[in-house]
């Protein structure tokens, strides 16, 4: 039995799930520096807090369905998962240019989550593909 | 940043040691010795940034100064990398008011204070002056606010950009002024012109409340003083009658020279009394103006108004408060200090006049005035006929003049009834060491030693001690016929002696930690 579960984008999955854990944190403290350095308005400060909470949802559902779907090998909830994946994007491109003070450090988590995003991406068409046929 | 000089101050001119000043040349440069400016940047939070650097390269000769334009960066992972904040970086620059914007924005900063949260409520409320919705609360005066009548306003007239009247300057309640103005009158038009005659400033009542019509107060007329055309002044007996400009033997008489009003208010705001006191003169054919002068004071009523010197501490230029203590001090049930408000219990010097003898001048006193050193005297010239003790006692009554007072108030504001605040004058005598012949003043100088009270920032000037001393000389009998003449001079010296202000620093916080009694409950 040929085993159709992609175990790169398992070992993605996972590593993926560390790293997001890291950058909620480093998000989370990179704000509360920023409040504290710079003048940040709250009318300001409550779109970047409710994009990062939201984000962190978004990351928990597309973790799991993505790893359902490989490992029990269905193409819904990985489809389901890429979609997400967008939205996903969409944030850390957020968080990349259109928050409020961008530092380096911003562009840095950010830039290494969307790389890992664009893997991802790849490697779900791949499984996606090979579960179809 | 290239185009930035902080240093450039002079326009079209090389400043000293300024490397960004684009007005200096290769030689100008060869003169400096330094740069004071070496460097601008931007924000150096940013990640990477345009920087100007400006060096002077010493070594060569004549000296050049290097400019180079380099990309500074900020190492740090916390560097601004961007920002869509746009306050951020740099000062907002405020609207530009339009046709469409500007109700909003007058609206917004049209007051004398902003917040960042535009009330647009509270501009209406204090400019509306029609409102008779609101029949339940009553208008009272407060400082400031026109005296009405029931025509328009109480008139002071005042000279306004020249030195002619002008009537539209309304009265301000709770305002004392005084004004001097000139109005252009003449012979021809002596009964027609309205603002020389005295109808023209009782004719309207003045109004107790504001905007209420019901209650009006009369201007009463308190006294009428004739000017003759020398200046002699007399106050008539009757002030009831009503005195109008009339032609009598070739002069116009009863014109108003001037008015003085007298408002008596209740502290709720209402005017209850007004009177009005008036100098009346006469012109003649040739006069083509003359100087009207007008004055206004409020006095509550039930009050007896005390002008006080500063509050608390005197004030450069007011008089020195100065008063008696009444006989039987020592009991506590009658002191207090007569406080005179006319001017003779007043500490007062000797004033020069013109005419420099000292017997010819009696009574002419100048009050003597916080902070202003004064000096004054006169001559007196003697014969071999005067005699020693009334001369001593003329030129004692000279120079302390008639009412001399024994005590003087350390604040310019202390009452009466506080004795303690008040500081007795002291009198000291310097004579000439011969004692049998007859001594006569020949000086008086009154030393008012002052210092600073209370706060550093704020200080306020308590007199503390006041010296009159009385220098005597010897009178030497003249051979008869001759007449000598000497000069007698009074002064009044203030010397600041307070000492320099230390700054007192609070106690470092001591830390008041205790265990609680039953600590060591199961051992104690």
């Amino acid at each position: 039995s040929s085993q159709l579960s992609s175990v790169p984008l398992q070992m993605l999955f996972y590593i993926n799930g560390i790293y997001y854990i890291f950058y909620f944190l480093a998000s989370l403290a990179l704000i509360i520096y920023k409040s504290q350095v710079f003048s940040y308005p709250d009318d300001f400060l409550a779109p970047d807090l409710a994009s990062l909470l939201i984000m962190a949802g978004f990351e928990v559902l597309r973790l799991y369905l993505g790893s359902k779907g490989n490992l029990t090998e269905e193409q819904a909830p990985l489809g389901l998962s890429l979609v997400t994946t967008l939205g996903s994007v969409v944030f850390s491109v957020y968080f990349l240019v259109w928050q409020t003070h961008v530092l380096k450090a911003d562009v840095i988590l950010n830039t290494v989550l969307l790389c890992a995003y664009g893997l991802e991406a790849v490697l779900k068409v791949t499984a996606i593909a090979a579960f179809v046929s | 940043v290239a185009r930035l000089c902080v240093c450039d101050l002079l326009v079209a001119e090389c400043d000293a040691n300024c490397c960004c000043d684009p007005d200096c040349t290769e030689a100008d440069f060869s003169l400096f010795t330094t740069c004071s400016v070496p460097i601008v940047t931007g924000d150096s939070r940013l990640c990477s940034q345009k920087a100007a650097v400006y060096s002077l390269d010493v070594d060569a000769n004549p000296a050049e100064r290097i400019f180079e334009l380099i990309d500074q960066v900020n190492p740090s992972v916390f560097c601004i990398h961007s920002t869509n904040y746009k306050q951020l970086l740099s000062f907002s620059s405020p609207e530009m008011p339009t046709p469409e914007n500007f109700d909003q924005l007058l609206k917004q900063f049209g007051r004398a204070a902003f917040s960042a949260e535009p009330e647009p409520d509270s501009w209406n409320s204090n400019t509306d002056v029609q409102n008779p919705s609101d029949a339940n609360e009553t208008y009272r005066y407060e400082h400031g606010a026109p005296v009405q009548t029931e025509d328009a306003f109480l008139r002071l007239p005042r000279p306004v950009v020249s030195s002619w009247c002008s009537d539209a300057n309304p009265a301000g309640f709770l305002v004392n002024q005084a004004t001097k103005c000139t109005r252009s009158v003449s012979m021809e038009k002596c009964g027609s012109i309205q603002a020389v005659s005295m109808l023209f400033y009782i004719n309207s009542s003045i109004l107790a409340k504001l905007y209420e019509f019901v209650f009006q107060v009369n201007i009463t007329v308190q006294a009428v003083v004739v000017q003759s055309q020398d200046g002699m002044r007399t106050l008539l007996n009757d002030s009831d009658a009503l005195r109008l400009p009339m032609i009598l033997d070739d002069l116009c008489i009863n014109i108003v020279l001037g008015v003085s009003y007298h408002i008596t208010y209740t502290d709720a705001g209402e005017i209850i009394e007004a009177a009005a006191s008036f100098v009346l003169g006469a012109i003649n054919k040739e006069a083509l103006s003359i100087q009207q002068s007008f004055e206004i004071s409020f006095t509550q009523v039930n009050t007896q108004p005390v002008p006080l010197s500063g509050n608390p501490g005197y004030i450069v230029g007011l008089p020195i408060r100065a008063g008696f203590l009444p006989q039987g001090y020592p009991f506590p049930a009658e002191m207090s200090l007569q406080h005179n408000t006319n001017k003779h219990g007043q500490l007062t010097i000797l004033q020069s006049t013109s005419s420099q003898d000292c017997l010819a001048a009696q009574g002419a006193r100048a009050p003597v005035l916080f902070g202003y050193n004064m000096i004054s005297g006169c001559t007196l010239r003697i014969t071999a006929a005067t005699k020693c003790q009334p001369l001593t006692q003329t030129l004692l009554d000279l120079l302390k003049g008639q009412n001399f007072p024994e005590y003087v108030a350390s604040f310019g504001n202390s009452q009466a009834q506080d004795v303690l605040d008040w500081v007795p004058i002291i009198h000291l005598h310097t004579s000439e060491q011969v004692k049998s012949s007859c001594q006569i003043p020949v000086s008086l100088e009154i030393e008012v030693k002052w210092t600073k009270y209370g706060s550093l920032v704020n200080p306020q000037a308590r007199i503390l001690n006041v010296t009159a001393t009385i220098a005597t000389t010897t009178l030497q009998q003249l051979p008869s016929g001759r007449e000598r003449t000497f000069p007698v001079t009074s002064s009044v010296v203030f010397t600041d002696i307070s000492s320099p202000a230390e700054p007192g620093y609070k106690a470092w916080p001591t830390i008041n930690a205790k265990l609680p009694f039953d600590f060591f409950f199961p051992f104690v």
